[in-house]
């Protein structure tokens, strides 16, 4: 790979709602912390953004009734809130990856079939 | 969808938990912080480092603060809301400036709130009665412009010859007085109407009826309308008076309604008399006016093309009309106030010129505390504000202002308008009795709320612009004691000081053209000598007042009577006084060959009692003036004025030719010959700004019965007198020998001829006042930002000054250097100022008299006041720079 593209990447509009949906389906209830480690582990570092950018899209989620947070204690007995998906939340997952996934593939045989730049 | 819902809502509730929601934000902040530092700690880093890589790795904790405000409620609403909190805070924190900025709006706003209460009131509320725009006027069309007047036959044919109207009436120009007679006498104000006039007009009756057509046919007998208000006053709210018979004049009328209260007419009644045309008559005399209803769905396109057909009818039976005689209809609201827009249109403008040098006076105010606050606003931006943040944090501010503003400008307009309406001259229509008119409603709340906010942006913009965009850089470092100006800034305070300065020479010239016009209107001489002379009314109407004999016996035993009470030099009377208007009627030269244009003239013409010239003081030129010989038995005779000798006699003696006037005008008018046998000096009868007409007077004893009748209908008789003492202590004795005289008629209106001079120029004195005290509120304001700005400036320079000086500038130089400053902008401002004002004082041309619209003495004096004024004002700065101590200045830092 040339060494030009190994900056990280701007994340595409509403894709950092649908990853934060993900993990807490796949990982259970995370706090904020958590959820930006394992967001910078998946992504391999690629996704370098700010931890503090993470809370809108906490906001958003809560307010359509996909998450919920509650306060709780992690084994460091630090407290910390806890986000969880509900049930509302995993239906919009279901529905929004087979969107991602849809849109994904068009993309992907779009830039199959163009000629190489 | 659902969760967008979901979302408003919670994002609306978060609007009252903010402060919950802000704890919890920071809870949860802090422990990610704090999970973070155990992190970096456990990979080795000592708690310092791990505590600055946290802060690294989580970004700016105030930025996602904010963006997480942003995403969890309505962020505009909640900012509006601090804004407001925060603007409050800041301005009671200066309250020099608040007061300062708050009362100069309010005389701004109060200014215009007040004159568009009346602008209101006259021009912008629809008439008060039922489809008032199909309302219309008939208009007499003549080269020289359209009058709202008419005649009988003018009446017949708009009637018969068009079919746009639903109804037509007529109805006299102004009310006349009516006594009231039969237990405590009294004088009215009665309207003559036709029949129509009612339903036209869509008056409400409380009680019986208005006029049948019968009732206003010729000799149908005496019956009266009578108002809602005379009703309760005089009769007690009688719910029986229909059918009873009252005494107007010493004759009986039978009531036939009472009109409602709720209506109101222009001109205002005490009760209507029908007309009684008689509608085959030829009599052309234009005496009264008419308006029309029209059709519904008719434009009033196509009720003038009827009438223009109707115009060519008039023209081919009355071979006397003017060939470009037109007839035309226009909306009656435009006829009502066609006299008083022009003026309300320049109060309007004048005042609006002075809320713009108020808001100029504002912006410098707000500029010079926007740099005051430079350190605070690279704060807030450091702190994540944006700059529309910022801009609109000022706008607020600016809104609040103006919002005090407004209100107090809204209190002080309503007292304003009461202090306009005060010295208003009276004659403005549509305002109702004392003004009652006039008064708040939701067009004139509009309108000051429509001030208030966009004087907020007009005066807030600039300085909110110059504000939102701060250096980071500098305005951080700059220490909280003294803070620099920008170039820019100093820029933008010079151009509002010096539209301000040009606005106020604009409004400084028109009141200056307004007084220089004042003087003259005082130097005119009327050509009678209006001290000591006492005027009063008196209406004398029915049956024993229906020949011209009686009459004229009358002022003879009334003048015997006037003549011999102590004080009393000379009296006479007349129908036709100065100032009060008159008839103009034409008449033939008898001698020269008929057909030629030198055989026919126009004139005024009125009528006198002997001693009318006595009275005036009004010089016999050449023959003789009046006395009690010319009755109706002796040769008939007529004086002539001087301007009428000149322009009809150019050559010649007109003494002892013989005129006839009134020819074809039918019998009312129309007379023997008559010779004349003086000429008396002019006199300026219609208007003192107007150069006297042709006048033609007669003796009352020989005017025709037709003539007296006439006039005695609308127009109340005039008695004067010449006293020796003060005119109004002779006004017991001369109303208790007239009383005598005339067998118990009151007298009315009683006035002294210096009075009615002074209210025939009351318009032109009015507006001069306002205009002036606009100009005065205009330097003042002016003087005020020119004085601020240098003021300022120097403040700002104090080291700069310290430097000049310390390198050997002398304290002369620098109070020159100041002083210079200050006139530039000055002199900048009054050129444009002249400049603007070469234009626009066209549009006064019309209230000005005896000056013109660029009279030289107006542009060089206003144009040295004000620099005199604003030498004045940048006086003080500079003596204070010169003053400085170096020393002192320079250890500021």
């Amino acid at each position: 790979m040339p060494s030009k593209e190994r900056g990280p990447i701007q994340l595409l509009q509403g894709t950092l709602d649908l990853i934060v949906l993900r993990t807490l389906f796949s990982m259970g209830p995370q706090h904020a912390y958590q959820i930006a480690t394992r967001l910078q582990q998946v992504s391999d570092r690629l996704l370098n953004l700010n931890q503090g950018t993470l809370y809108p899209a906490l906001v958003r989620l809560e307010q359509y009734g996909w998450i919920k947070g509650t306060w709780g204690k992690t084994e460091n007995n630090r407290e910390a809130k806890f986000y969880a998906i509900s049930k509302a939340g995993e239906k919009a997952l279901h529905a929004e990856t087979a969107r991602w996934r849809k849109m994904a593939g068009l993309v992907e045989r779009l830039l199959i079939e163009d000629p190489q730049p | 969808m659902m969760r967008y819902l979901r979302r408003a809502y919670a994002k609306f509730r978060n609007l009252f938990s903010n402060s919950r929601l802000e704890e919890d934000l920071d809870r949860e902040i802090a422990t990610h912080l704090a999970l973070l530092e155990d992190e970096f700690r456990s990979n080795g880093l000592i708690p310092y480092e791990a505590c600055l890589e946290a802060r690294r790795a989580y970004g700016g904790v105030e930025q996602a603060k904010q963006l997480h405000r942003n995403e969890r409620t309505y962020q505009g609403i909640t900012q509006a809301a601090q804004d407001i909190r925060y603007a409050f805070r800041q301005l009671r924190r200066a309250p020099g400036f608040t007061a300062a900025a708050v009362l100069t709006l309010a005389l701004g706003i109060g200014a215009n709130t007040a004159i568009f209460s009346v602008v209101n009131a006259v021009l912008l509320k629809p008439l008060s009665y039922p489809d008032p725009d199909r309302i219309v006027q008939f208009l007499l069309t003549f080269p020289q412009g359209p009058t709202p007047a008419a005649s009988v036959p003018d009446f017949h044919l708009w009637r018969e010859r068009t079919r746009a109207f639903q109804y037509v009436s007529a109805y006299d120009f102004d009310p006349h007085v009516v006594n009231l007679t039969g237990g405590v006498p009294e004088q009215l104000h009665g309207l003559h109407v036709t029949a129509d006039y009612f339903r036209l007009f869509g008056a409400p009756m409380l009680l019986g009826r208005t006029f049948t057509s019968k009732e206003d046919s010729p000799n149908a007998g005496n019956f009266v309308v009578i108002s809602y208000s005379l009703w309760k006053r005089r009769f007690g709210g009688d719910a029986n008076i229909v059918g009873k018979v009252i005494s107007l004049g010493n004759e009986p009328f039978t009531i036939v309604g009472v009109a409602s209260e709720r209506f109101h007419t222009d001109p205002v009644a005490d009760l209507w008399l029908p007309f009684q045309f008689d509608l085959n008559s030829s009599d052309w005399t234009h005496y009264f006016k008419v308006a029309g209803r029209l059709k519904p769905g008719i434009p009033l396109e196509q009720a003038n093309a009827q009438l223009e057909l109707a115009a060519n009818e008039a023209r081919r039976i009355y071979p006397l009309a003017d060939p470009q005689l037109g007839f035309r209809v226009q909306p009656l609201h435009d006829t009502i106030v066609s006299g008083v827009r022009p003026l309300l249109l320049m109060l309007g403008g004048a005042v609006s010129l002075v809320l713009l040098i108020a808001c100029a006076n504002v912006a410098n105010l707000l500029l010079i505390r926007a740099t005051g606050r430079k350190r605070e606003f690279a704060i807030r931006a450091a702190l994540g504000a944006s700059r529309r943040r910022i801009l609109f944090q000022l706008l607020t501010e600016s809104i609040l202002l103006s919002s005090a503003g407004g209100l107090l400008g809204l209190g002080l307009g309503v007292i304003g308008v009461r202090a306009l309406l005060a010295a208003s001259p009276g004659d403005i229509p549509r305002i109702g009795e004392n003004g009652t008119g006039v008064g708040l409603d939701w067009r004139v709340l509009v309108f000051t709320l429509g001030l208030s906010v966009f004087s907020a942006v007009l005066f807030g913009i600039i300085p909110a612009w110059g504000a939102s965009r701060p250096d980071l850089n500098a305005g951080l470092k700059e220490s909280g004691n003294r803070q620099g100006a920008s170039f820019r800034q100093n820029k933008v305070r010079s151009l509002l000081v010096v539209s301000e300065v040009s606005l106020a020479i604009v409004l400084l010239i028109g009141a200056a053209l307004l007084i220089r016009s004042f003087i003259a209107l005082r130097q005119v001489s009327p050509g009678f000598d209006p001290h000591n002379v006492l005027t009063m009314d008196m209406s004398l109407s029915g049956a024993r007042f229906a020949s011209t004999a009686s009459v004229s016996r009358l002022v003879r035993e009334a003048r015997r009577r006037l003549n011999a009470v102590p004080g009393v030099e000379a009296s006479a009377m007349t129908s036709w006084p100065p100032l009060r208007g008159r008839l103009g009627l034409p008449f033939i030269v008898i001698g020269r060959p008929l057909g030629d244009s030198s055989s026919t003239g126009d004139g005024l013409w009125m009528d006198a009692s002997p001693g009318y010239f006595e009275v005036f003081k009004i010089p016999i030129l050449r023959g003789r003036g009046l006395t009690e010989e010319d009755g109706a038995a002796a040769p008939r005779v007529v004086l002539i004025n001087e301007s009428m000798a000149k322009r009809y006699w150019p050559n010649q003696d007109p003494i002892g030719q013989q005129i006839i006037i009134g020819k074809g005008l039918g019998t009312k008018f129309e007379e023997p010959p008559r010779q004349i046998i003086g000429i008396v000096g002019d006199t300026r009868d219609t208007d003192l700004t107007i150069a006297p007409d042709p006048t033609m007077i007669i003796p009352e004893a020989q005017e025709s019965d037709g003539m007296t009748a006439f006039s005695l209908q609308f127009n109340p008789v005039i008695w004067l007198v010449r006293t020796r003492l003060e005119p109004y202590q002779m006004v017991p004795a001369v109303a208790e020998q007239l009383r005598q005289a005339t067998g118990g008629l009151p007298v009315g209106h009683v006035r002294t001829m210096d009075e009615v001079l002074l209210g025939s120029t009351a318009r032109q004195d009015f507006n001069m006042l306002l205009l002036t005290i606009f100009a005065a509120a205009a330097l003042v304001l002016a003087a005020i930002g020119i004085y601020g700005v240098l003021a300022y400036s120097i403040a700002q320079r104090t080291q700069e000054i310290g430097i000049r000086m310390a390198l050997g500038a002398d304290r002369t130089n620098i109070r020159n250097w100041v002083l210079r400053q200050g006139m530039l902008l000055t002199i900048t401002g009054v050129l444009i100022g002249v400049a603007a004002a070469f234009g626009l004082t066209r549009l006064i041309a019309g209230f000005l008299f005896g000056v013109r619209t660029w009279d030289p003495v107006v542009f060089i004096a206003v144009p040295t006041l004000l620099t005199i004024v604003a030498l004045l004002a940048t006086w003080a700065p500079a003596r204070r720079a010169a003053r400085l101590d170096p020393i002192q200045s320079l250890r500021l830092e």
